[in-house]
């Protein structure tokens, strides 16, 4: 079942928090990018240890967010790169969990395991 | 060497030769007529290489070019274009015998031996011509319709004109030849091992002799020296992961887990060469006690095949209600053991891929792989961990045929990681005997069933405990074990049910996707519960099914309500056949030969099981054309047709101006897997809502054309997403949601078994399906042609034996000769999340195929059930010597 995001261990499907509902899968990613939006996105960067997204997190997680919605995919790292105007490494660094299991994850794009 | 004239295709050519040089080499690598196919190790066992010589169909694979002076060859490739075709090749394509197309070529080529020789022949006739042919996908059905419709051709009795639907036919519901067809059809389409590129490596790979052992040191230092060698990868050259999954690496490190495991890959200039490299590879092994059965697996002093992983590595409930008290309070109760094989898919096609780099706009160069996968942006994402390489594109050749087993990376992970090592193009093209090696397979199941029932006959309870062989790899196990879960109470209701799977590794082949993956399995022991407890019950099996079909807002095994369940209709289409079927067998039952009828019933969910999404976009052209962009495999299922004849229809853009682009990660947006029978439900589904964007848009502006929405500064690209409303299951109650809908059937076996030898003879199926709205009826037809002809081979013959199966014949792979008549009724109950109503159907059609055969076989003998596949001869004439049960 899926999972809420600040209630980790739950089985619930539908609970609310902060007037943002959704469902994510055993890792912890949103099964519907859809379903997202920055409230959730808080949420889950608060769930992996962030205190707070500043510019530099929204920076990336916009790009993310809206490649996803217009292509249809993640970005390769060099596109991320470009679009977000950051280095990789200076995206690695601010993101628990890095680009994969961390930006995309607070992005609201699905799990790299099964896209 | 010996100086050779050739005419082929009607040009004229020298050559010189050395005595070994075949005559389908001489095609592929000389002259790049492709066309010509290989799979068999050029053992002249499956037909894709034949070509014409002297008129005369030949296996190139087996002619010696030395022989062949002032020969006159025809290959596929003399035969027409796409733009030009013979009329065989039209034949082909307007009669839907066209899936993967890798053996298109050889069958035409032997269809034009037969035709020009005998311009009328009936089906026994091309049946004994096409039966060095082989094909996978279609079951010879389409194939010999295709061959008297070109015979009709080439009689002048008829034209391609008039037997292809016309453009006001509409889109729907119309049984247009695939775009693709003629491409394979007329020899053009490149698969992987057509590709070549200029300064490209050959690879061959060192592969472990033994199922279970450690690595103790591998020497290259001899095979560095081979001549053409370039040099050798192992393990520790792999930059990234080095694992292709949790438990499974690309090259082996420490451990072997299974016979043919990878344990270095040798590049060199020729295949030869990388091959004589790999020979000299010394690879010191410390051999471990195999574990090859999954009662020694789960012996307590099993070796271990994974360390730090117990042997029985996934287990999952299912309770519903509560089976244990109804099967006590059950009138009738039947119990039984079953069992099924491990099966290769048998894609015809070896494997093979391709891989170079590619010029990117900076420094880091792109690494390209082109091979065979069916789940693109998936495995993508596996070769960056793999390698830790980020830039990658992965292209999608043409793919000759899938069933599943390219799910899973194989050839891919060799050729990338050659390219990068050496910065060099790579080319992995693997034989037979190492395409079997290195591929998933079905999952073997061993199932402890228990099956209740009331006074009246209506179902109560059911238990059922499985073990999953899951092999030396968790491909697709979990997945695998809880489809079967999925699907578990079949079309019935069935109020109390109690499950457990459990996968269980072993050194053995591993299981992954395979068409149907799970559901064949475990529907096998319920449908034959179902008939014994019929028959104690001793009422009419379809009767019986009609009284327990289970009904809308009743639920399945997993607790989820269903709202449609078109199974009745499926049983009630069925019963005239069935009462003449009965009637003809009750005939036929005495001597020798004696007929029997058997059926069985299925529904199968659609999509991938819980979470589930597809991502398509469309792009209006300048021109007034439409371009579809996804990650839509269509290894021969039709999905080119699907697409292009929705996005026609919605559009109303003719078919000929709908483009598809379906085969490049960078190019498209993540679709997911062509698996699960989900593309038509979820890339279709994604498709319209991606095309309703558009039109929609057009509308609020009032916009009728290109220009008028660039002119209006709107897009002219939208993307679409398909989100399924669906659960997994919970772990310690196996309920959910998995499926939004299903697709559904039943099928009839006659068969007619000969009590001295116990061999079986399929006289015919007949399967009905309700798959909801038909977009292309000929297409659904070969689906279920194929997939009932690939279920009658789980039924009578295959078992694939790891290190043992080398080769088709090995493997008893379907001929002509084991074909049979299949009669397909299609209905057609829309469903409401259905793409237009449609469901998919490509899995389905196997699940009810086995338990209908073995009932037949059990009705024309009178003997025991067999309860272990495949019902081979030996089992048939066991079960004759015990009485009926």
């Amino acid at each position: 079942m899926g999972h809420h995001a600040d209630t980790k261990t739950s089985d619930s499907d539908t609970t609310a928090a902060q007037g943002a509902s959704a469902l994510f899968d055993e890792d912890g990613f949103l099964l519907d990018p859809d379903a997202w939006n920055e409230t959730i996105a808080e949420n889950i960067a608060r769930a992996q240890g962030m205190a707070e997204l500043n510019e530099l997190h929204w920076q990336v997680i916009d790009f993310l967010r809206k490649y996803y919605m217009s292509m249809g995919k993640a970005p390769l790292n060099t596109e991320l790169r470009k679009g977000a105007g950051l280095s990789l490494t200076q995206i690695e660094r601010i993101f628990p969990g890095g680009i994969k299991f961390g930006a995309r994850r607070i992005a609201g794009l699905p799990n790299p395991k099964s896209c | 060497m010996k100086k050779v004239e050739l005419t082929i295709n009607g040009l004229m050519y020298t050559f010189y030769v050395d005595d070994q040089l075949v005559l389908l080499d001489l095609l592929r690598d000389k002259l790049c007529l492709t066309g010509t196919k290989q799979s068999c190790d050029r053992n002249g066992q499956c037909g894709s290489c034949t070509v014409l010589v002297n008129a005369k169909p030949t296996h190139s694979c087996r002619a010696k070019v030395a022989d062949l002076d002032g020969a006159d060859v025809i290959s596929i490739e003399g035969l027409g274009t796409p733009k030009n075709p013979h009329l065989i090749q039209e034949a082909f394509a307007i009669s839907g015998a066209v899936q993967c197309g890798f053996c298109t070529p050889g069958m035409i080529i032997s269809a034009k031996a037969l035709l020009d020789s005998n311009p009328d022949p009936n089906t026994d006739e091309i049946k004994k011509a096409l039966r060095a042919n082989l094909c996978r996908c279609t079951g010879y059905k389409k194939i010999i319709d295709a061959v008297k419709l070109a015979g009709r051709f080439l009689r002048g009795e008829t034209t391609p004109n008039q037997e292809r639907p016309d453009s006001f036919a509409g889109s729907i519901g119309v049984s247009r030849p695939r775009p693709n067809s003629l491409t394979l059809a007329c020899g053009v389409a490149k698969f992987s091992a057509d590709i070549r590129m200029d300064g490209m490596l050959e690879l061959a790979v060192v592969r472990s002799p033994y199922p279970h052992a450690l690595i103790k040191s591998i020497d290259t230092t001899k095979a560095q020296m081979t001549p053409g060698v370039v040099g050798i990868i192992t393990a520790k050259d792999i930059k990234g992961s080095n694992r292709l999954k949790d438990d499974q690496p690309l090259l082996c490190d420490k451990k072997i887990h299974v016979l043919g495991d990878a344990v270095a890959i040798v590049a060199a200039e020729s295949k030869t060469q990388a091959l004589a490299g790999v020979e000299a590879v010394k690879v010191e092994y410390e051999v471990i006690h195999p574990v090859m059965t999954t009662k020694e697996a789960l012996a307590q002093d099993s070796p271990q095949v994974h360390e730090g992983s117990m042997n029985l590595c996934y287990e999952h409930p299912q309770i519903k209600g509560d089976a244990e008290a109804a099967m006590n309070q059950a009138s009738t109760r039947v119990e039984a053991e079953f069992s099924t094989q491990l099966i290769h898919q048998a894609a015809l096609e070896p494997e093979a891929s391709v891989a170079y780099m590619e010029p990117d706009e900076e420094d880091n160069a792109k690494l390209v792989v082109i091979g065979r996968s069916i789940y693109i942006h998936h495995h993508l994402m596996v070769l960056q961990e793999v390698l830790g390489w980020n830039n990658i594109r992965y292209e999608q050749a043409f793919i000759g045929g899938q069933f599943g087993m390219k799910m899973d990376i194989t050839s891919e992970g060799m050729a990338a990681a050659a390219t990068l090592h050496f910065r060099r193009p790579a080319r992995y093209v693997c034989s037979l005997e190492e395409s079997m090696q290195i591929t998933t397979k079905r999952h073997p199941f061993e199932m402890k069933v228990r099956l209740g029932a009331d006074k009246q006959g209506k179902l109560t309870a059911y238990t059922i405990d499985f073990i999953v062989e899951n092999g030396a790899y968790t491909s697709a196990g979990k997945s695998v074990l809880n489809r079967a879960l999925y699907m578990l109470s079949g079309s019935y209701d069935i109020p109390n049910v109690r499950a457990k799977g459990r996968l269980v590794y072993t050194n053995n082949a591993w299981g992954g996707a395979a068409r149907g993956a799970g559901p064949p399995q475990v529907n096998f022991a319920l449908e034959s519960a179902m008939e014994l407890l019929a028959a104690k019950l001793g009422m009419d099996p379809l009767e019986f099914r009609l009284l327990n079909s289970l009904k809308p807002g009743g639920s399945i095994s997993t607790g989820q309500v269903i709202e449609e369940w078109p199974y009745p209709e499926c049983l009630e289409a069925l019963r005239p056949h069935y009462q003449r079927a009965c009637r003809e067998a009750t005939s036929n039952k005495d001597g020798r030969f004696k007929r029997g009828v058997g059926i069985a019933g299925g529904s199968f969910g659609i999509g991938r099981g819980g979470p589930d999404r597809s991502n398509v976009a469309v792009e209006l052209n300048s021109d007034g054309g439409l371009t579809v962009y996804g990650s839509i495999a269509d290894p021969g299922e039709g999905n080119d047709a699907m697409l292009t004849q929705i996005a026609s229809h919605l559009t109303d853009i003719p078919p000929e101006k709908i483009r598809l682009i379906i085969c490049d990660t960078d190019r498209t947006p993540d679709s997911s897997s062509a698996s699960g029978s989900r593309v038509t439900y979820m890339s279709g589904g994604a498709m319209i809502k991606a095309i309703e964007g558009l039109k929609t848009t057009m509308e609020e502006i009032g916009a009728k054309s290109y220009e008028e929405l660039v002119a209006a500064g709107k897009p002219t690209r939208f993307l679409g997403s398909r989100v399924a409303e669906t659960t997994l299951l919970d772990t310690t109650t196996g309920q959910g949601t998995p499926f939004e809908s299903r697709v559904h059937g039943v099928q009839m076996a006659e068969v007619e078994v000969d009590t001295e030898t116990g061999a079986v003879r399929i006289h015919k199926i007949t399967a009905i399906v309700d798959p909801g709205t038909i977009i292309n009826p000929m297409i659904v037809e070969g689906q279920i042609e194929g997939g009932v002809d690939m279920g009658a081979g789980m039924a009578l013959r295959e078992h694939y034996v790891h290190g043992k199966t080398r080769d088709w014949i090995g493997l008893k792979f379907p001929t002509t000769r084991t074909a049979f008549d299949i009669d397909v009724i299609l209905l057609q109950t829309p469903r409401k999340r259905g793409a237009l109503g449609a469901v998919g159907v490509g899995e389905f059609v196997l699940l009810p195929t086995a338990a209908a055969i073995v009932t037949a076989i059990h009705n024309a003998t009178g003997g025991t059930r067999i309860r272990d596949l495949p019902a081979n001869p030996q089992r048939v004439l066991e079960s004759m010597k015990s009485p009926s049960n």
